[in-house]
């Protein structure tokens, strides 16, 4: 394809062997502060929104991140580029922390990563004309000196998403969902970047259209040599576009594996549940399979449980060391489990034996907001019944 | 509990429920009538449930809002018939209405916040239709509120009572909502998108508590989805609609092991699989519901269809079956996939 053409030769000579490493985070945490009083801003609290998530992210592959809304994939897939400053932890990409970075030389480094983000009608500004939008990233960088050249980029990058030529004079409002998804990523390849995070890129798409842009995203990617860190909380395209997938619970992965292993030998009780709760369109699959219904909903990330952040819902739960000791990420000697496949789970041996036996899990309710520990406060009975 | 009537699911017998050749036409400010449903009609036994999927713009839950008289009257015309236990749901006045929903016929919406009010406590909500249609009155309504809160899996439930919506989880909000469409033990259940909005494990709770209330209750449900797998599990008849029209019925066994409309094929295999192996290429529909002919002289599906012939851009597809099973094609796939 002649458009992968130019647009290789756009990204210079950077491309190197894959295998190598591309991204290190380590230790990263994104901590938000909760405000209360009227005149003074006090600080009440923290919502621990990604809390000591360590990953290694190669050149080439896709790194899939997992995790159910409000567990802090998207708060690290912008920590990683970011977007959202770090409180503490360091992210290396190709030998530079960019968690470190400020001001010009992270606006000069952002040109190697990208964003290609979940909804194409608020990302994108409805009063610029695709060319604008498309160039306005070149412009940035100093991209576009050459009028020819950035002309006939302009022309590659949409033939290379898919799109007619005559679009660049349209506005976003005149394409279609799909159309304006592969616009956002026509955006983020227009600077030419080694890294695209792409935060939920299909969930607001229609299932037919669905499938259109993730085949694109892996078209680019074979073509281009792209790595892509894709959030996603749909388990099924996660598993189908990834490489790798990281499972996160309350800001912190509990399991990391490749992506066919982890629907083989889910070895987390929290990714067993995940992979049980999922529809399959088989009703055969789903008269027949077993499910591990999860009682309750999220713990407040504002107030995790001590201990396993699982320990509250999870059906393995044992009386000791769950609600004391935060599991490590690590490698466990079970049959099936490749040496990349790390669990934060103190029983995944045991569990995976079937030594321990699953059990009922009483509900706890959880409150949304930031009620405290025990929820809103709870009005007298005469109040209930008027 | 106690208040809940206890039926054996009855498979056959009459439809409560048998919707005909709906119609619904948006008028559109100086531009032509939009045609949202275009001749649906489809049955609902007691204890059955029938599946409408589709994706966005394919008429579902506009469908399901005619059923229930919800549309603006102003600009848009409904036609056709709904018979729900004998009378047509379509011809009845505004009040007949009001007093029909909530008590045969419940629905259950997609958004729990944008449904529920958000300035009034989760028992009165409960409790309003109660009143409103067995003549209860508060202080009665108020334990059978409780009753339904812990029936549907809430938690502390009388506390819960004086909470508002705000403070509940999402998935906590969309039980409130399946507790106010049971309260007045409805025969006829319309769930549109009910977990859409949800995480997948709070989905999969939230379909295992309607599974076990249509088996417990034999109350009828229509669930309205994009969601294939959700379907798989849940529906024992399954409507597949594209632009307004049903272009595929069957029980959900036949119709996912040998599903003739390209449409539906072209569904299945557009989505990713769990338990598929990996590294398969997905095949999308080609195009976009922007380029759908109109159904009166074509298929609507032709220009995206891999098995369009010519006759399917000159001439519509009649429906070929019955209410049971189904097919509106000219060129369907083969028998076995």
């Amino acid at each position: 394809m002649s458009a992968s053409a130019g647009l290789d030769a756009a990204r210079g000579a950077r491309t190197a062997a894959p295998g190598e490493v591309l991204v290190e985070v380590r230790g990263l945490e994104v901590h938000f502060p909760i405000k209360s009083g009227i005149i003074f801003d006090r600080t009440v609290g923290h919502v621990r929104a990604v809390d000591g998530v360590d990953l290694t992210i190669h050149r080439g592959e896709t790194y899939g991140l997992v995790g159910e809304s409000g567990c802090g994939k998207s708060t690290l897939g912008k920590a990683i580029l970011n977007l959202e400053p770090p409180t503490a932890g360091s992210v290396i990409f190709d030998g530079v922390d960019i968690a470190s970075l400020k001001g010009e030389d992270l606006r000069k480094e952002r040109k190697r990563f990208q964003m290609v983000f979940q909804d194409p009608m608020s990302s994108l500004d409805p009063r610029q004309t695709v060319e604008a939008l498309l160039l306005e990233g070149m412009r940035a960088h100093g991209l576009d000196t050459d009028k020819a050249a950035t002309h006939a980029r302009l022309r590659e990058l949409m033939s290379a998403v898919g799109l007619p030529p005559a679009g660049l004079k349209k506005y976003p409002h005149e394409f279609s969902g799909g159309q304006r998804q592969r616009i956002g990523i026509a955006r983020a390849l227009s600077v030419g970047p080694d890294l695209i995070v792409a935060d939920e890129p299909v969930s607001a798409l229609d299932v037919s259209i669905q499938a259109q842009v993730i085949n694109l995203l892996q078209d680019l990617q074979d073509e281009l040599g792209l790595t892509y860190l894709v959030v996603a909380h749909d388990l099924a395209v996660v598993r189908h576009i990834s490489d790798r997938i990281g499972v996160m619970y309350l800001g912190g992965l509990v399991e990391e594996s490749e992506a066919g292993e982890l629907y083989d030998v889910p070895l987390h009780p929290y990714t067993r549940a995940l992979m049980s709760a999922v529809p399959v369109p088989d009703p055969t699959v789903e008269d027949s399979r077993e499910q591990i219904l999860l009682t309750g909903d999220l713990p407040s990330p504002a107030n995790p449980p001590t201990g396993c952040r699982f320990h509250t819902r999870c059906p393995w739960r044992q009386e000791t060391r769950c609600d004391t000791e935060r599991p490590e990420l690590r490698v466990v000697e079970v049959a099936g489990a490749s040496s990349g496949h790390r669990v934060a789970c103190h029983f995944a041996e045991q569990i995976a034996a079937g030594e321990i036996e699953r059990h009922e899990v009483e509900a706890e309710l959880v409150s949304e907001g930031f009620g405290g520990p025990d929820g809103p406060p709870t009005p007298p009975e005469a109040y209930i019944a008027p | 509990m106690s208040t809940q009537r206890i039926q054996p699911a009855a498979r056959h017998g009459e439809p409560l429920l048998a919707v005909r050749d709906l119609r619904v036409t948006f008028g559109r400010r100086g531009e032509e009538p939009f045609r949202a449903v275009d001749g649906v009609s489809f049955d609902v036994r007691p204890g059955q449930t029938v599946g409408l999927v589709g994706e966005s713009g394919c008429g579902k839950s506009v469908t399901s809002l005619a059923i229930m008289g919800l549309l603006p009257t102003r600009g848009n015309t409904v036609e056709g018939s709904a018979v729900f236990d004998g009378e047509d749901l379509l011809s009845l006045s505004a009040p007949q209405m009001r007093d029909r929903r909530g008590a045969d016929i419940a629905m259950i919406f997609q958004d729990p916040l944008s449904s529920l009010n958000p300035v009034i406590q989760i028992g009165r909500q409960v409790t309003e239709v109660m009143e409103r249609h067995q003549g209860l009155s508060r202080k009665e309504a108020m334990p059978k509120a409780a009753d339904l809160l812990e029936r549907v899996g809430i938690p502390d439930p009388t506390a819960r009572l004086a909470n508002y919506p705000h403070q509940l989880s999402g998935g906590m909000r969309q039980r409130a909502l399946i507790a106010m469409a049971l309260a007045c033990q409805p025969r006829l259940l319309i769930a549109d998108e009910p977990t859409t909005a949800l995480d997948v494990t709070i989905q999969a709770q939230i379909l295992a508590l309607l599974k076990e209330l249509v088996v417990e209750t034999g109350t009828a449900m229509v669930m309205i989805t994009h969601d294939l797998g959700v379907v798989a599990g849940l529906c024992d008849e399954v409507n597949v609609l594209y632009g307004g029209k049903i272009v595929e019925r069957g029980d959900r066994h036949t119709l996912f092991a040998r599903p003739r409309h390209p449409y539906t094929v072209g569904l299945l295999n557009s989505i990713p699989r769990l338990d598929a192996p990996r590294g398969e290429a997905l095949s999308p529909i080609p195009g976009s519901v922007a380029d759908n002919l109109p159904w009166d002289s074509a298929c609507a599906f032709a220009p995206r269809c891999p098995n369009a012939l010519d006759v399917c851009v000159r001439q519509t597809p009649q429906w070929d079956g019955d209410d049971v099973v189904g097919l509106r094609c000219f060129n369907p796939m083969a028998v076995s996939r």
